[in-house]
């Protein structure tokens, strides 16, 4: 009599197990990572026809998770992609071997890495009368210097200018007979390339 | 008979290819790279080896050295400065010692500039406004300032201070303003500002 009840309370337990493991739950991945040195707002991530905005952190330099809210099942493919850049900065994948599209379960955890880095650009401009060699203009200690050739018409420093950040070209040597003077010669780099920072340099009286 | 002249065959080759390996020559690199030296006076020993490392050609004082001897494997090494360019104020070296097993190439050398004071007089500035800068070092002159000074400038490197934003109806010019950086402070550029 023991053994007929025991009999189906096992079995009735197994079954209740077997529901647990391989029923209706289905494993469930996340797509989820890290973006390291994001400074502006802007940044959007796109995989599964799901697009979410990353926000930069609270504290400049911090690091910044972020998750798609839609969960892939085991075998689905993802392809993370950048649909929008952040404002002033670009950002890329980190490290040799890409980890932004793969196929979901073949990893246990999903964990996509980018970094940003600030834009850079350049800065130079048009030159009037250098009719010899000679002229050496700096950008502050900081920008490095640039030597226009004899009878260059434009220049543009090796060094490119970081976003928001100050330059101001000097000339730091005059070409033997000439004097040179710099027009626009300061300014706080924005989006784009500066190209009017001109040189006009007239004959010594 | 026969037994014994294989015998010493094999003991002399075996001492030929002992001493082709634990010789006077190495057979393992001892270097790595250097940072901060923009002119030659960089001296390192690795124990009574001297080596001079020439002046960057990369322009930014940055590049690779390697001693001339080579070392062996196991030997221990211990690279230090013994001589710095008169630019610089400190050398310091990074994974400077151990024991050989490899090609060493991860001895860090990194020298420090020495640096120097960039300051100036500033005349009949009545209105706030006044920004100055030197490439990103950006300083701000409030009114009635009679002085400025920028951020220290590294020996041997060039400046350049500029006007970034002219105050309040006055117009200022910069006299002295650019220059390379020598052995001693540099404060005499002037700021005239008009009317």
């Amino acid at each position: 009599m023991k053994s007929f009840l025991i009999r189906p309370a096992l079995a009735l337990a197994l079954a209740a197990g077997l529901a647990g493991c391989g029923g209706s739950d289905k494993a469930e991945f996340t797509v989820a990572g890290t973006v390291y040195n994001l400074l502006y707002p802007g940044l959007k991530l796109t995989t599964n026809g799901t697009t979410i905005d990353v926000a930069p952190p609270a504290k400049a330099g911090d690091e910044v998770s972020f998750a798609f809210p839609n969960k892939l099942e085991y075998g689905d493919e993802y392809n993370v992609q950048i649909t929008g850049e952040p404002l002033h900065q670009d950002c890329d994948l980190v490290g040799q071997y890409p980890t932004n599209a793969d196929t979901a379960g073949r990893l246990a955890q999903i964990a996509i890495r980018y970094s940003c880095v600030i834009e850079q650009h350049a800065i130079g401009g048009a030159i009037s009368g250098l009719t010899v060699a000679g002229l050496v203009l700096a950008n502050g200690s900081t920008g490095g210097t640039v030597a226009p050739a004899k009878d260059a018409t434009s220049y543009a420093f090796p060094l490119t200018v970081e976003y928001n950040q100050t330059y101001g070209v000097t000339v730091l040597t005059q070409p033997a007979g000439l004097t040179c003077s710099v027009s626009n010669p300061t300014g706080t780099m924005g989006d784009v390339d500066i190209k009017n920072i001109n040189v006009a340099c007239v004959p010594n009286t | 008979m026969k037994r014994f002249y294989l015998r010493v065959g094999a003991a002399l080759a075996c001492a030929v290819t002992l001493s082709a390996c634990g010789g006077s020559d190495g057979e393992l690199l001892l270097g790595g790279s250097y940072a901060g030296v923009t002119k030659a006076g960089l001296v390192l020993t690795n124990g009574d080896q001297r080596f001079e490392v020439p002046a960057s050609t990369a322009g930014n004082g940055t590049g690779s050295f390697y001693f001339q001897d080579l070392v062996s494997t196991d030997d221990e090494y211990d690279v230090k400065v013994v001589g710095m360019p008169d630019n610089v104020s400190t050398c310091d070296v990074v994974n400077g010692k151990g024991r050989a097993a490899f090609n060493i190439t991860t001895v860090q050398v990194i020298c420090t500039f020495k640096k120097h004071k960039l300051s100036g007089t500033v005349a009949n500035l009545r209105a706030s406004g006044l920004i100055l800068v030197n490439g990103s070092d950006r300083v701000e002159v409030p009114a009635g300032a009679t002085g400025f000074a920028m951020a220290e400038v590294p020996e041997d490197a060039v400046y350049g201070v500029a006007i970034l934003q002219q105050p309040a109806n006055q117009a200022c010019t910069v006299a002295n303003g650019s220059g390379t950086m020598g052995k001693n402070d540099i404060s005499n550029l002037t700021v005239t500002c008009a009317p």
